[in-house]
């Protein structure tokens, strides 16, 4: 340190903002060395409320560091308290994804060696993966973390949206990527019915429980695969152009409905 | 300084996730890291978030001081990109600097020509937006992109400006005192 300190009034200016670049840099440049006049500067600090940030900076240090995935979503331009919204949601944990796609990977691999019954359990179990997955995202009984959340007033649609978009950015690329082993001229074609399910359970959140729904809407859907399948001899033909323009209709129905009553998102919880 | 802990003795124990010495270094450098960047940014929220960002950092990752120069110096290269990435995350705040347009006082003259001889005068003969871009770029350190960033301008404009800013201050120089 030299022996040459700021004079009083040239610091009160400097905090001031009433000095010149010229003398305002000549400051910086000594404070960036002498602790003293850092000292007197901190003194006179009144652009923020320095008590506050450091409650703020010592709770975010002490909070364990966000997930890969939530520092993703941050990458991607979420708001922190939204990304950490997002991923706590219990399907984003290691042990639900990954028990999902060996589920789906056993289908697959099934189908793959052309066990008779291999593409039946593929197509019947790829297209309802998806809603199944977005419901546990955010039924409060999955996770418990979610019950205050959605107590506060956070905007209950937005967080559903959110999570129905992150966890079909998780899922559907495993289903997808799995799809190419199923040895079918249209291996994609249980997207849409995927896309009808998860709209229809979450319009049908909206009266009840959101994993009920997905469960109810699974068993609708492997009763009719098993229905066809009976009659026509082939699952295939629930996929069929002609109702894959039906899923669409579901789809599209179904998410208007999710709209106009998602006031009653919030009115139902908490689920019991 | 007496027998306080020196700043890198503050940071070692700070990677030792000693919240106390981090206190302290906190408390030591947040006030006057917080007056620099507001004279750079007007919106207080925007610095506040600067400097707990900043803090953050340091508690995340202390070893990326390598031990050259004063931790103060460091904290400040954090502190300045902070507020720039905020900055950029934000776009609708504008990063002013109010008062670079007033003049030097008399007795700041005398102060300035011992410091800088008519560096100081020259300095103040330039447009605001030439000596917010010398202030970023010489003084701050900022690269050009990041200058641009933190005044909202494109890069060319900060390239321009400060090529602009150096010859009229070789110009002002070259001159002699008015």
């Amino acid at each position: 340190m030299t022996g040459w300190h700021l004079a009083d009034e040239t610091l009160r200016r400097y905090a001031e903002r009433t000095d010149s670049l010229a003398e305002g840099a000549s400051v910086e440049q000594h404070l960036l060395s002498c602790g003293q006049c850092r000292a007197q500067v901190n003194a006179a600090v009144d652009v923020i409320d320095l008590a506050a940030v450091w409650d703020r900076t010592r709770d975010t240090v002490e909070v364990p560091r966000p997930s890969m995935f939530e520092r993703l979503l941050r990458v991607v331009g979420l708001p922190a308290h939204e990304a950490r919204l997002v991923a706590v949601a219990s399907a984003f944990r290691g042990v639900w994804l990954a028990g999902t796609a060996a589920v789906l990977a056993f289908a697959a691999l099934a189908a793959a060696v052309g066990h008779a019954r291999g593409l039946w359990l593929f197509l019947a179990v790829a297209p309802i993966v998806p809603c199944l997955v977005v419901a546990s995202s955010y039924d409060p009984r999955v996770d418990p973390a979610l019950a205050p959340e959605l107590v506060t007033p956070y905007p209950a649609l937005r967080l559903v949206l959110l999570r129905t978009i992150a966890v079909l950015a998780l899922a559907l690329p495993t289903v997808l990527l799995l799809g190419l082993f199923i040895p079918t001229e249209e291996p994609f074609a249980w997207l849409l019915p995927a896309v009808g399910f998860v709209a229809v359970v979450l319009a049908a959140s909206t009266w009840v429980s959101p994993l009920r729904s997905a469960i109810v809407v699974s068993l609708v859907w492997l009763a009719l695969v098993w229905l066809l399948e009976a009659q026509s001899g082939s699952p295939v033909a629930v996929l069929q152009a002609r109702a894959q323009a039906g899923f669409l209709a579901l789809a599209a129905a179904s998410f208007l409905i999710f709209l106009l009553r998602r006031r009653r998102l919030r009115q139902v919880r908490p689920w019991r | 300084m007496d027998s306080r802990p020196g700043d890198e003795t503050l940071l070692l124990a700070v990677a030792e996730r000693d919240m106390g010495a981090f206190r302290t270094l906190y408390e030591r450098h947040a006030g006057w890291l917080a007056i620099r960047l507001a004279r750079r940014c007007n919106d207080r929220d925007l610095v506040a978030d600067a400097i707990q960002d900043t803090f953050v950092a340091v508690w995340q990752k202390p070893q990326g001081f390598r031990g050259d120069g004063d931790i103060a110096a460091w904290l400040w290269g954090i502190a300045i990109r902070r507020l720039v990435s905020r900055l950029r995350t934000r776009n609708s705040v504008a990063a002013v600097l109010e008062n670079a347009g007033a003049a030097p006082a008399a007795e700041d003259q005398v102060l300035l020509s011992v410091e800088y001889g008519d560096i100081g005068q020259a300095l103040s003969r330039l447009s605001p937006e030439m000596r917010a871009v010398i202030q970023a770029v010489v003084l701050d350190g900022l690269s050009a992109k990041e200058a641009a960033q933190l005044l909202h301008v494109p890069v060319s404009s900060v390239k321009t400006r400060l090529y602009r800013a150096k010859a009229h201050l070789r110009a002002a120089l070259a001159e002699g005192p008015s």
